[in-house]
């Protein structure tokens, strides 16, 4: 059977797209992986029932695997789970009705499990991350300069890495690069050519927009909730 | 011109006075310090009072920052659970012996100095306490000074002196799929870049005992790697005097290439 990862993000709450997303893939074919790449909770929305959802899936339910997202850090924050630091640069972008909505948003029963979700995930040769191997924060797109993309990649030791902070749907592959490194020390000079073997960074998107990856065939296809309704209206295929 | 950049004095003041008389000698007036100005060493607040003293220009390294702000300085620097032991110990012990004005000083340290298109650093842009070794992965390297819009960075912490040029690089990428643009292809040239480490003038760990520091023409872009030798006795008995892990003496004379170093140079700090 076709090994298949969905991976979503950005729900803030949204159970209805949660749902949505579940039907999809109870009719995507193949072995699917559900990975929820973080910002399950936003400041718009009371997002408890999508928490109780997504800790306690229903039986037919395709079980989520999470990871914290940059929302999620900064209840974190906010709440006493980072120390001293509190949310401030929300407090500062947002203001601080934002930061008291996100509080009201989520009830305190829950901080304990999103404290205990990781940053990352690594499965294969990919990095499953919020941002990046940076930051939760770190907004990668499409016009990020491939220098900085590639450090990324290095961070984690990755091949690829699929990232959802920017909300954007994209998959850059990196495809060839070189450098002449020359070092001079006391012991003399050391020459080094370096290449870089192919690497790509995925956009997996947010809310109702989300990814479907192929893991044999690393293709990805980028699709919006509710697809396999769309797909029985109109009869269209997505070769899937 | 010429310009002196130095790093990692540790608190050993004959080692510090060698350098800044080597200095002196060739003419140079122009010195950046890029910080560690304490620990291991026995004389913080002595080093200290000659840096303000000569008025050099100095970032916070990660002993500063560690003294002034609690030891946040996360396992990973040290290659041994002993040596974290030694560095705790050298940390009390150097926080206890600081005057309040210099811990101060220390305390208002830049992170980075700017000149021209010169970058300095303690660790790297990123920070303080992220290696950047002379062997480390050449494009990271490159995206460290590239991020931090320089041509040329300098910077210490890894106590190994280098000059890394890293040259005639380019990438090509090509966007796969995307939910807006269109499939397209780009090639992009990078730039040529270097990083400097001005090794340590404290605390060698380039297998010399020598102190290090580099010397920088900003016309010709020559740099040159400079050892020093000075009083190591001196530095040693004072290390025994004041109480301090007889290994940190033991070190300098035999110049133990790897006494401190990290186990996983590439980690960054996430504190
Ligand atoms: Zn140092
Ligand atoms: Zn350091």
């Amino acid at each position: 059977m076709i090994e298949r990862w969905a991976l979503i993000s950005g729900l803030k709450g949204d159970l209805d797209t949660y749902e949505l997303i579940q039907k999809d893939l109870k009719k995507t074919p193949g072995n699917i992986t559900l990975f929820v790449l973080g910002d399950m909770i936003g400041p718009e929305k009371n997002c408890n029932k999508l928490l109780h959802r997504l800790i306690n899936p229903k039986s037919n339910d395709l079980q989520p695997w999470c990871i914290y997202g940059w929302w999620e850090e900064q209840i974190l924050l906010e709440s006493g789970y980072r120390g001293n630091q509190r949310a401030e640069a929300l407090r500062i972008n947002k203001g601080e009705e934002v930061v008291k909505s996100l509080i009201n948003a989520v009830d305190k029963s829950f901080l304990d499990w999103i404290a205990s979700l990781q940053f990352g995930f690594v499965e294969l040769d990919c990095g499953l991350i919020h941002g990046s191997s940076k930051d939760v924060g770190d907004d990668l797109t499409l016009d990020t300069p491939p220098l900085t993309l590639l450090d990324r990649l290095t961070r984690l030791q990755v091949n690829r890495l699929f990232t959802a902070r920017s909300t954007q749907q994209f998959h850059l592959e990196l495809t060839e690069g070189i450098v002449h490194s020359e070092v001079q020390d006391l012991a003399g000079n050391h020459k080094k050519e370096q290449k870089v073997p192919q690497k790509a960074v995925i956009g997996v998107g947010a809310g109702k927009n989300y990814t479907l990856y192929d893991v044999g065939t690393d293709n990805t296809q980028f699709v919006r909730a509710g697809y396999q309704l769309e797909k029985k209206k109109n009869g269209f295929g997505l070769h899937l | 011109m010429n310009q002196a950049v130095i790093s990692c004095l540790h608190a050993n003041l004959p080692a510090v006075e060698a350098v800044l008389k080597d200095i002196e000698l060739q003419g140079i007036t122009n010195i950046t310090c890029l910080g560690d100005l304490v620990g291991y060493g026995p004389q913080p607040n002595e080093v200290i009072e000659l840096i303000k003293d000569k008025k050099i220009a100095t970032c916070q390294g990660c002993w500063d920052e560690d003294v002034v702000d609690g030891l946040d300085a996360c396992d990973c620097s040290y290659p041994s659970q002993v040596a974290e032991k030694r560095g705790h110990f050298a940390h009390q012990w150097t926080t206890e012996k600081l005057t309040k004005e210099n811990k101060d000083f220390l305390a208002n340290l830049p992170y980075s100095i700017r000149k021209d298109k010169c970058l300095f650093v303690h660790g790297s842009p990123n920070s303080q306490h992220e290696y950047l070794l002379p062997d480390m992965d050449a494009f990271a390297a490159l995206e460290r000074v590239e991020n931090a819009k320089a041509e040329i960075l300098f910077c210490g912490h890894t106590h190994q002196p280098y000059i890394r040029e890293l040259a005639n690089g380019s990438i090509a990428v090509k966007v796969k799929n995307s939910g807006s643009k269109d499939i397209q292809k780009k090639e992009m040239n990078l730039p040529m870049r270097r990083i400097v480490n001005a090794g340590s003038v404290g605390e060698p760990r380039h297998g010399g005992t020598k102190a290090t520091y580099v010397v920088y023409n900003d016309i010709t872009n020559d740099v040159k790697i400079r050892e020093v030798e000075y009083d190591i006795e001196l530095t040693c008995k004072a290390i025994i005097n004041a109480g301090l892990p007889p290994i940190f003496a033991w070190r300098l004379k035999n110049g133990f290439e790897f006494a401190e170093r990290a186990e996983d140079a590439s980690h960054v700090c996430e504190r």
